[in-house]
């Protein structure tokens, strides 16, 4: 066989993995629409479909209810599920790429767990980290903490000696001080806060308004280009960091600048939704099974596996029984694990 | 302060005679276990701080007389009447304080030393009480647990508590006076509906509202759902939250289109600084909880549902939920929902005269206030 047809060879094979990948992509960008049109048509008011399209293109021309219902409760919901699941599938995937760790996620890094504390300091005995944000003491609270908690990690990454499973185990003895500070407010609470801060931490998108959307999504649109820039150099970490560095790339610096950009990620969605620590940890790793490591493909696959099971989850969540909204954070656990434990027992390779 | 000391002193000595005759006597608690115990119980536990609820009617003039130590839940569950009893009663500051405010945190050595008579729980701690075996301790040291209550059930049980607690301190007349006087205000309302031909307006309850920016938590087939049905409403939850208590989405409550929304609230500055709960309670600010009240009615999930129209939105006291003292809340509502029926019924002066006849503290004003008002 002679070189040029090893290189025809190669090429033809490397095109088709590119195209059958993005092929996959195109799948799931398809998913997540019809998820969003199916989460925006469904509801206790049963609308036609026709009502719903009709409220959507001209809001004007509607019933004051029918407007308010699809453009105030329904859709802030819907687009919060797709931008939330994005964020949080994000962080989580590089989470993971960066510290060379399936187990590595903004639950298991005690980001979430910390934000949990801030909320539950606010809801069990109105204690505002920021004086002046009486308004938004919850949200304010609980992004404050889950900065601290990624200020924390890094900081003590940096010392000496302090490899990537290291900060994996900080993460985790993070999350042990937290849910024991939580225990021990919930002890003094009163019954009502007991009941709102439970309630926090299971995770809820009707908690959704159009500023907090707006503020997630410029964060993620923001983000998700300084990500893809560093794309080859976070493909390149995957090999360890010993090779990464002789292809040029930094990885302490690398690190620092990842973990700051999916803390924030993860420490805004969780503070306006609560606590779901199933899509970080999920979402990639499906992302990565579909599509392998090249963050070209990684990143937008996972944002959008992640915002595909966030935005059915919100389906679920309302429709299991009808007028009430059951907390999206069962919901995603309850369905999501079973199709996520399908994937791993039936994979062919190891990622890992 | 001197005539209170001599009846203190005039009731203690009251006891002392009495417990020349102290005879063991056999109740039944409300969980149908049989209890022997001395009567009149002179040296009393409370399992859980509200319970003075029920003995404030019982010993009127001290009710702390006979109390040597209870868990301290009073002052965090409802910080108004804690300090209107605290205003009367300096001494229960000082009584011992059992433990943190969950259940089964109660320190049996620490009970022990207190040598009680009796230890009154409540309904709610029972499994956690025998789980950690309490109960067995308890028993081996002769002092025996009686079970109450009037939260989880406050309709079916407050009635039977109170007769529980009037047979052990010996006060029996006085808890058939009030029973009476509960069944008495009961029938005042359920009487009237009995005969009565009528509609029953859509009611949506907002539990808590404006507690947090989750919209909207609320009370299915039990409690304030349950009084808003005996008081001739209809409630809209009650077939879809399958509890007593639950969350709608807030797009069902535009769908279910009620006629009437029922806000409860109460003063929960420690806890939601400045928060959009209506903060009604004895001796609260109106003005400033018929704002709050306004400001949630134009919140997104009450867009252009008939309540918000005829401005029948309400805000009542949200301690009336596992209170002895719902009747006057069933007569609170029956007068909202029901207005053409219940024209000659003022809940208010049964509120005051339960204050003058029974409580150990006086009246304020406070309890609830209506958009239209």
């Amino acid at each position: 066989m002679t070189d040029t047809a090893v290189g025809e060879q190669g090429r033809g094979f490397y095109r088709a993995l590119v195209l059958r990948r993005q092929l996959i992509l195109l799948g799931l960008a398809l998913a997540l629409a019809l998820s969003v049109c199916v989460d925006l048509a469904l509801g206790p008011a049963r609308y036609s479909l026709g009502q719903v399209v009709e409220a959507l293109l001209y809001p004007g021309s509607v019933d004051d209810q029918v407007r308010v219902i699809m453009w105030e409760i329904r859709m802030p919901v819907a687009l919060m599920a797709v931008v939330v699941g994005a964020s949080l599938s994000i962080a989580g995937a590089q989470m993971q790429t960066i510290l060379n760790n399936p187990l590595a996620s903004p639950f298991t890094l005690g980001i979430s767990a910390g934000a949990g504390f801030g909320a539950a300091l606010a809801l069990a005995f109105g204690v505002a980290l920021v004086p002046f944000s009486v308004e938004y003491i919850i949200p304010v609270n609980a992004f404050i903490m889950a900065m601290l908690t990624s200020l924390a990690i890094y900081g003590l990454s940096l010392r000496q000696g302090v490899g990537s499973e290291t900060i994996v185990l900080l993460g985790i003895a993070l999350v042990f001080i937290f849910n024991a500070l939580m225990s021990l407010i919930q002890f003094f609470a009163s019954q009502q806060a007991v009941a709102a801060v439970v309630f926090w931490t299971m995770g809820s998108l009707t908690k959704a308004t159009w500023p907090k959307l707006w503020i997630t999504l410029t964060l993620l649109a923001i983000s998700a280009p300084l990500l893809a820039r560093r794309g080859w150099q976070l493909t390149a970490m995957r090999l360890g960091d010993a090779k990464a560095e002789s292809m040029g790339v930094r990885p302490r610096a690398l690190r620092l600048e990842v973990l700051v950009i999916v803390s924030l990620l993860a420490s805004i969605s969780v503070s306006f939704v609560g606590t779901i620590g199933f899509i970080g940890l999920v979402g990639p790793h499906i992302a990565r099974m579909l599509l392998g490591e090249d963050q070209r493909f990684l990143l937008p696959g996972a944002a959008l596996s992640g915002a595909l099971i966030l935005s059915a989850g919100s389906i679920l969540s309302k429709t299991i029984i009808p007028g009430t909204v059951i907390p999206i954070g069962i919901v995603t656990s309850l369905v999501g694990i079973p199709f996520f434990l399908y994937l791993i027992l039936n994979r062919r390779a190891a990622s890992w | 302060m001197f005539l209170r000391s001599v009846f203190v002193a005039g009731t203690m000595l009251g006891g002392l005679l009495n417990s020349a005759y102290a005879a063991p006597t056999t109740v039944t608690d409300v969980t149908g276990r049989e209890v022997t115990v001395e009567v009149p119980a002179k040296r009393i536990i409370l399992g859980e701080g509200r319970q003075i609820y029920l003995l404030g009617v019982l010993q009127r003039e001290a009710p702390f007389a006979n109390v040597v130590g209870w868990r301290e839940d009073l002052s965090q569950a409802d910080p108004d009447s804690y300090a209107a009893y605290a205003e009367k009663f300096p001494e229960l500051k000082d009584l011992p304080t059992f433990g943190g405010f969950k259940d089964g945190t109660f320190d049996v050595e620490q009970a022990a030393a207190l040598k009680p008579d009796l230890v009154l729980m409540n309904l709610e701690s029972k499994a956690a009480t025998e789980d950690a075996g309490y109960d067995d301790k308890l028993a081996q040291l002769g002092i025996p647990i009686v079970y109450v209550d009037f939260r989880e059930d406050p309709m079916a049980n407050s009635v039977k508590s109170m007769e529980i607690m009037g047979k052990l301190t010996g006060h029996e007349d006085r808890a058939k006076e009030y029973v009476e006087f509960v069944d008495q205000q009961m029938k005042r309302v359920t009487d009237v509906l009995a005969k009565a031909e009528f509609t029953r307006p859509k009611v949506f309850v907002d539990r808590a509202g404006g507690y947090t920016d989750d919209c909207c938590l609320t009370f299915g087939n039990g409690n304030f759902g349950e009084y808003v049905e005996i008081a001739g409403g209809q409630n809209i939850a009650k077939d879809i939250v399958p509890g007593t208590f639950g969350t709608l989405n807030p797009e069902q409550i535009i769908a279910s289109n009620p006629d009437q929304v029922i806000v409860t609230g109460g003063n929960w500055e420690a806890y939601v600084l400045g928060g959009a709960w209506v903060g009604v309670g004895p001796g609260a600010d109106m003005t400033a909880a018929h704002a709050k009240l306004k400001a949630l009615s134009e919140r997104t999930a009450m867009t252009g549902i008939t309540a918000v129209k005829t401005g029948e939105i309400h805000a009542i006291w949200h301690q009336f939920y596992d209170n002895p003292y719902y009747f006057v809340a069933v007569q609170r509502l029956a007068t909202w929902l029901q207005p053409q029926l219940f024209a000659d019924l003022d809940p208010e002066a049964t509120l005051k005269e339960l204050h003058e006849r029974f409580l150990p503290v006086s009246y304020r004003p406070g309890y609830w206030v209506s958009l239209n008002d």
